[in-house]
């Protein structure tokens, strides 16, 4: 147990998941009106029609597989019946799948972004970080399941990274488990930690703010005011001011 | 796809529809049946983000002093301590129902003012040149005493001439306030003392755009004895046709009465640029119906709105108003007597006058006026000589009231008016019954040909291009009717008209054109056409149907008119034939009609108070004030390029008055007899003066006269590079004049100031010198000691300044504001306090006369000033030339022959005490503007206890304090008519007793109504009707200039008391302008050897080998991204265009010298070089740039191949001409008042070579 192995598998996952939380915190309290998926919808449509659905879709996808892979014991799914072949029946189907639209959807969008000129100019150094660090994860991951898993003999990240990841959020790193894990997956893991790091300060805070209920709001909302009137909170002593509402 | 009609009221498809139906259980809210809303209740936290975004400390009004016509009304927002943004106010009162309001009113310039607050270009602190101001403490330090430290440092050459070399190179170090106003006061104390108070000019334009900010600094100059310079005429934004014609400055309709029009022409003022906020009236009115004509050599932006464009050459729109005038008055006039027109003319026009006839060779001219004391039996009253006179219907000659000879006479009160009672003039002889067909031939003038043989013309030797140039002078000969009088032939001004215009009549000899398709005699359509380049018959449809709209409206055609076509040599004749235009179709005093003039922001409406304040006249009578034109000229030695032959603008037909003369000899003469104001005045200190007189026991008028007479003293404009003779002291606040207003900048700056310039013109050769002036054979380099510049923002005056003390903006101080557009008073006000340590104007020049104060104690003490003062519009001055002869000067009686001398006492020790305080000689002397008198006891007494009084026992103890800048607002407004009921109806009673007709009625509604600071504070206020105008808003109706005139016989204030299509004074003859003429663009090529336009010759100018060159017509019209000056640094709207200099060119002028859109090119000439990128647009017409005026030497100005410096502003391709018309003066209208009458800073007859640069540029 090396101490670079203590800061990657020990300390790296407490720090981003500080940086995360008080990032967000600190996002949220000053720059509230920066809080946007920054679209570019308005400078470019043909290509994002394409590109944004596959790699939304995709990338829920993935983050669902990622869910039931590694933060589920696999004695939990034993227990409904999905055993060793289902899981890995699933997993390399429908993962394929997910990484096939995921990959594809980036791609379109990293072409849209960088060769359509006004989208280009409104692209800013943070949204390039990003795509580094984002292309980066799914690049390393996709790259892991296809040589570990299709072209190797399929390595079984359930035995080694999903207990350790279990660990971290028990707060008991269980670092040895980490022990000679394939160096693709050490590098998507430690890409993944870092756009988790970088995650409040980009445009992936939109992801807490994605507009699901626009699915099933009407068009029109009207807001009358609630009992307290004016910015500043009732104060004992004084009777609220009564106006009252016109009947709609 | 579902029917629509079938269909059920809900989104876009069902299962939208169902997806909305199931939310509907899953969220709070009651959606409604439609699925398209949902109401809630609460969650309007959001709400703090606008709430907070617009919640302010407070909202203040104010506005922006900038010299613009809009005067619009703002509100400042302040949040914690800082003004955020502006936006427009909304509470103008309404002009009432059928007609749009004024507001709106707002630009995106005003919009972008507040930017300058805490912007990098704003002065923080006072700043003194280091050169100046380590040379200043050294020579404190030794002597001890300010005044003699600034007389050191002035006095030693070399320490003077390297602080004065250093202007304009940086430098300025910060000082404190103390030490800055130390230095500025001991400049002044010295300079009154060693050379006279004359020498201390004051720079301040347009008083109506911040009236006591104008005032204070104007009262503090004045009470020295200092000179205060015009500007309108300086600025070439007075009309001199205006003084002419009506015999006033300039009184025109405010922007809303456009809507009253329906025929409007806009010739020469590009509405939607330069009167932002009003153009809506114009394009409102379009929906009404009326016509809209543009008169323009450019596609301007006004074009698109308009349904007819005439395009003329530029400068040549006096062509095209004669020929629409041959249309008028032979369509109109001879072949239909309209009754309309005919009645008009014969009341408020001089047309019935009779003019005598003068032999000249085989023919006749026009000579002077027929007056009562010409008559076989001369009249016997006082004035005769100025009683014009007409020919009543039975062919007798009628002395009609209401001319000069009627006005001021005690004996004729009661007949100054233009009621006609049983006389009825005839406009031509040829309708008297009586006529027996006798008729001569006159000889008229003309300059529209080419010029002649220069050997023969007097033009510059050398130049035989016979045809290529114009100018030239020829005559037509054309026949009048005429009648004896005694033993003189007369005529009428009409008939004299329908010659000059070759309106031809049966029985007539001479050249008549043979139809409107004849160009071979001036006046006709197709004669223009030949000039201007606009169709023959689109200028006679255009004459006929603004005449036929002016029948048919009864008067409603107006003539929208600007700078365009103002700025001009010959400016005068272009708007005369204008005026007459207005003046023949019966529009002139009608709402909806007559011209409309617009420049600047000219009408101070509370003229009468704010002309006490600003002048001093409260402590002392009369203010040195100087005409501007004439003070630059000289002061800046453009006199010594210029030599202009006045000869060379004469008429053919002219006596010789000007022969082997200059324009600066005219100058002179003009000065010495009084006509045109002369500071410096004479050769010596005028203090001293009165102390050689009093020890010589003579009065010091008749020491002047005697001293004059031995030669011992002359005029100081004889020898303006005398150092005795230089001003020595320049105070410019509110005002930018290198940046903006400086025709010839370079010699500014070589001369006045004697830093580098950029002048590349010879100095003029022995033979076109001055001969009445002494010519130096150095000229003399940095003239002014001081230069002192208040502003809140770096400027190119103040990059060049000594001293630069920090102003406050026009959010941070009260004031006042008022403008012709509109008829509305309103206030400034602080939204914030002047930050940093800068002051308003009013402060400052509180600090200055505290400072004055302080440092005479020991060098000046009281003295006396002894004033020349020339004779003056609207008193008995104007009597003092009969008949606008103009003899050989023989003896010189002051007031008469020469100015008056009127001697002055000055405590220079009481100075501040004066300047805050209203002084006594308002209410024991009154107060008079254009010879009304208004007693104004009363409002001092109510002054007293609205301000306070003045405690302790100093000479202001127990008057009203003027201490703070809103006590000054309330004394203007309650010294004026135009605010003040009671002085509007005491001033027309005035008036009555004159006329002896009834006008007060027009303010009697009124008498009570007292606009007071405090309502200007809470909305703007409508100005009441008072007779310190000439219009009304009597009932509410849109105020029109004229109408009183016109509606209740007032006369105007001219020789007649009509409107003046003939002037009669011996100069203005001579240049052969009697009548209203054509009068082409200057030919600089013929009178100074410029290039000629169109050519693409080598100029030989330095670095222009190998570069195409072409010579082009240079106009600087005004900008849509700035207000002169302002805003073209500011960076909102630097965002809106190109920014910092440009000059705009036609594709096929940019394809002749190899340039593109955005180049970088120079344009230089005689006087100077500008380095500026090429715009190029097919909008330009070929042969014309345009540098829009006014950008500044703070953006985008780098340094130029040609001159080595940097290049230089527009203004340094332009430079003085003088007009001798302009200088005329002692002559019932053509007299002198300030910014009244004066020579104009014109600038549009110039031209420059253009060429493609270097694309490097470097700074």
């Amino acid at each position: 147990m090396s101490a670079t192995d203590i800061l990657l598998w020990g300390v790296l996952p407490y720090v981003v998941t500080a940086v995360f939380i008080v990032g967000h915190v600190w996002r949220y309290r000053y720059d509230q009106f920066g809080w946007t998926t920054r679209s570019s919808e308005v400078y470019e449509k043909k290509l994002l029609r394409w590109g944004s659905p596959m790699f939304h879709v995709g990338v829920l996808m993935v983050a669902g597989g990622h869910v039931v892979g590694l933060l589920i014991p696999r004695e939990w799914l034993y227990a409904i019946g999905i055993d060793e072949h289902a899981y890995h029946l699933g997993a390399t189907w429908l993962g394929t799948f997910a990484a096939v639209l995921t990959v594809v959807g980036l791609t379109i969008l990293i072409y849209r972004r960088r060769r359509t000129r006004s989208v280009f100019l409104a692209t800013t150094r943070m949204d390039k970080l990003m795509f580094v660090a984002l292309g980066a994860a799914i690049g390393f991951g996709t790259a892991a399941t296809v040589v570990e898993q299709i072209i190797g003999g399929g390595y079984n990240y359930r035995e080694t990274i999903s207990p350790w990841i279990r660990s971290v959020m028990y707060f008991q790193p269980d670092i040895a488990l980490m022990d000679g894990i394939p160096v693709l997956f050490t590098l998507h893991v430690v890409s993944g930690l870092l756009l988790i790091a970088l995650w409040p300060f980009t445009r992936l805070v939109h992801v807490w703010s994605a507009p699901v209920g626009y699915l099933v709001r009407p068009y029109i909302v009207y807001r009358s005011r609630d009992a307290q009137q004016g910015m500043r909170e009732g104060r004992p002593g004084w009777d609220p001011v009564e106006t009252r509402s016109r009947k709609r | 796809m579902t029917d629509a009609a079938t269909r059920t009221p809900g989104l876009d498809n069902s299962l939208v529809d169902a997806l909305v139906r199931v939310g509907s259980k899953l969220h709070k809210g009651k959606v409604s049946e439609d699925l398209r809303s949902v109401f809630v209740e609460g969650g309007r936290t959001g709400d703090a983000f606008y709430r907070d975004r617009w919640s302010h400390d407070k909202i203040v009004r104010s506005t922006h002093g900038v010299n613009c016509t809009g005067s619009c009304s703002w509100k400042v927002y302040v949040k914690n301590g800082i003004i955020t943004w502006e936006t427009q106010q909304t509470d103008y009162p309404s002009v009432g129902p059928g007609s749009p309001e004024y507001e709106p009113r707002g630009c995106p310039r005003g919009a972008a003012f507040s930017w300058y607050t805490y912007s990098p270009t704003r002065i923080r602190y006072p700043y003194v040149r280091g050169t100046l101001l380590h040379a200043y403490r050294a020579a404190k330090a030794r002597t001890g005493d300010p005044v003699l430290a600034w007389a050191e440092v002035t006095g030693d050459p070399e320490t003077a001439r390297a602080y004065k070399a250093a202007r304009g190179k940086g430098g300025l170090v910060r000082a404190s306030w103390e030490e800055a106003a130390e230095i500025v006061a001991a400049a002044h104390v010295h300079t009154a003392k060693e050379f006279g108070p004359d020498r201390i000019a004051g720079f301040s334009p347009i008083p109506a755009m911040s009236m006591v900010s104008h005032g204070a600094g104007a009262r503090f100059v004045h009470l020295l004895g200092g000179t205060m310079l015009s500007f309108y005429d300086w600025y070439a934004d007075l009309p001199v046709a205006s003084p002419q014609v009506f015999g006033d400055q300039t009184d025109v309709p405010e922007s809303a009465d456009w809507w009253n029009a329906s025929y409007l022409m806009m010739w020469g003022s590009n509405v939607p640029v330069t009167r932002t906020p009003d153009a809506h009236f114009m394009t409102e009115a379009r929906y009404r119906g009326q016509k809209v004509v543009t008169v323009s050599p450019d596609y301007a932006d006004n074009t698109k709105f308009a349904d007819d464009w005439m395009a003329p050459h530029p400068g040549t729109d006096g062509a095209l108003a004669m020929a629409m005038g041959h249309v008028i008055l032979t369509e109109f006039h001879v072949a239909r007597r309209t009754e309309r027109f005919i009645d008009y003319m014969q009341r408020f026009t001089d047309a019935p006058n009779l003019v005598r006839l003068r032999r000249r060779g085989d023919a006749w001219v026009p000579g002077k006026f027929l007056t009562a004391a010409d008559l076989p039996t001369p009249g016997t009253d006082r004035d005769a000589a100025f009683q014009t006179a007409v020919l009543d219907a039975d062919g007798s000659v009628k002395i009609p009231g209401g001319s000069l000879g009627h006005r001021f006479d005690p004996a004729k009160a009661g007949t100054w008016n233009l009621e006609l009672g049983d006389l009825d003039p005839r406009l031509s002889v040829m309708d008297l019954a009586g006529w027996d067909g006798q008729a001569v031939e006159l000889d008229l003038p003309r300059f529209d040909v080419a010029p002649g043989d220069p050997e023969k013309d007097g033009a510059v030797p050398g130049t035989t291009e016979r045809g290529r140039h114009t100018g030239g002078a020829g005559a037509v000969r054309r026949g009048v009717p005429v009648v004896a009088v005694g033993d003189e032939l007369v005529t009428t001004v009409y008939d004299l008209m329908l010659a000059q215009y070759g309106v031809g009549r049966e029985g007539l000899p001479g050249t008549w054109p043979t139809g409107y398709d004849d160009p071979s005699t001036p006046g006709t359509p197709a004669w223009q056409e030949e000039i201007t380049s606009v169709p023959a018959e689109l200028a006679a449809r255009i004459g006929r149907e603004f005449a036929q709209n002016a029948e048919d409206s009864g008067g409603r055609s107006m003539i929208l008119m600007g700078a365009g076509t103002n700025h001009w040599f010959h400016s005068d004749t272009i708007y005369r034939t204008f005026l007459a235009l207005t003046a023949m179709t019966g529009c002139q005093g009608v709402n909806g009609g007559g011209w409309a003039h617009y420049v600047g922001q000219e009408k101070v409406r509370p003229l009468t108070g704010y002309t006490q304040y600003a002048n001093a006249l409260d402590w002392q009578r009369p203010p040195r004030n100087m005409i501007g034109t004439a003070f630059w000229y000289l002061a800046t030695d453009q006199w010594r390029y210029d030599g202009l032959p006045a000869d060379a603008l004469a008429s053919p037909l002219a006596e010789g008055t000007f022969a082997d003369r200059t324009t600066a000899d005219c100058l002179v003469e003009s000065a010495q007899r009084g006509w045109m104001p002369s500071y410096p005045t004479f050769s010596r200190n005028p203090l001293d003066l009165v102390d050689e007189a009093r020890a010589a026991g003579k009065e010091p008028a008749q020491h002047v006269v005697d001293s004059l007479a031995d030669g011992s003293l002359r005029f100081a404009c004889e020898d303006p590079d005398d150092p005795a003779n230089f001003p020595r002291v320049l105070n410019i606040w509110r005002a930018n004049i290198l940046g903006s207003s400086g025709k010839g900048n370079e010699y500014f700056l070589k001369h006045l100031l004697g830093t580098d310039s950029a002048v590349l013109a010879d100095e003029a050769g022995p033979d076109r010198r001055p001969t009445t002036m002494t010519w130096r054979d150095e000229a003399p380099r940095g003239k002014l000691d001081l230069l002192v510049t208040s502003d809140f923002r770096m400027t190119s005056t103040t990059l060049f300044s000594d001293v630069v003390l920090p102003a406050a903006t026009w959010y941070e101080k009260y004031d006042l504001s008022s403008t012709d557009m509109h008829p509305f008073i309103h206030s400034f006000n602080p939204a914030i306090n002047p930050p940093w340590q800068t002051r308003t104007d009013f402060d400052i020049y509180a600090t200055l006369s505290k400072e004055v104060s302080r440092l005479a104690v020991g060098h000046l003490e009281a003295r006396s000033d002894l004033v020349a003062v020339p004779l003056m519009h609207d008193t008995p001055d104007e009597l003092a030339y009969p008949r606008g002869e103009v003899p050989v000067q023989a003896e010189r009686v002051p007031g008469q022959t020469m100015p008056k001398l009127v001697v002055v006492e000055r405590d220079y020790t009481k100075i501040a005490e004066k300047w805050s305080a209203l002084g006594p000689l308002t209410d024991r002397l009154g107060m008079v503007t254009k010879s009304v008198a208004f007693d104004p006891t009363p409002e001092v007494a109510e002054l007293g206890v609205r301000n306070g009084l003045v405690a302790g026992n100093g000479v202001g103890a127990g008057r009203p304090r003027l201490e703070t800048a809103q006590q000054a607002c309330e004394m203007i407004l309650a010294l004026s008519g135009t605010t003040n009921g009671r002085l509007a109806v005491q001033g027309f009673k005035d008036i009555e007793r004159r006329t002896g007709t009834r006008i007060a009625h027009l303010a009697e509604d009124n008498e009570g109504q007292r606009i007071t600071f405090e309502r200007t504070q809470s909305a703007p206020v409508a100005v009441l009707t008072s007779p310190e105008w000439s219009g009304s808003e009597h009932g509410g109706r849109r105020y029109t200039a004229f109408a009183i005139n016109v509606e209740h016989a007032r006369p105007w204030h001219t020789l007649t008391g009509r409107q003046h299509f003939y002037l009669d004074h011996d100069w203005i003859s001579e240049l052969g302008e009697s009548l209203p003429v054509y009068r082409p663009p200057l030919d600089m090529h013929r009178l100074f050897g410029d290039a000629r336009v169109g050519s693409t010759a080598a100029s030989g100018m330095r670095a222009s080998e190998g570069h195409a060159e072409v010579a082009v017509r240079y106009l600087t019209p005004h900008s849509k991204w700035s207000i002169h000056s302002e805003y073209q640094d500011n960076l909102f709207m630097l965002a809106l265009s190109r920014g910092g200099p440009t000059i705009w060119m036609s594709p096929q002028d940019a394809a002749k010298i190899g340039v593109t859109d955005n180049d970088w090119i120079e344009s230089y000439n005689r006087n100077g070089v500008v380095v500026a990128r090429a715009i190029v647009s097919h909008r330009m017409p070929e042969g014309t740039v345009y540098m829009y005026h006014a950008k500044d030497r703070t953006v985008d100005v780098p340094r130029s191949e040609t001159s080595g410096l940097r290049g230089g502003i527009h203004n340094s391709l332009t430079r003085v001409l003088l007009k001798p018309s302009h200088l005329v003066g002692g002559y019932a209208q053509l007299s002198f008042a300030f910014n009244y009458l004066g020579p104009t800073g014109n600038q549009r007859d110039e031209v420059t070579t253009i060429r493609r640069r270097s694309q490097e540029v470097t700074y």
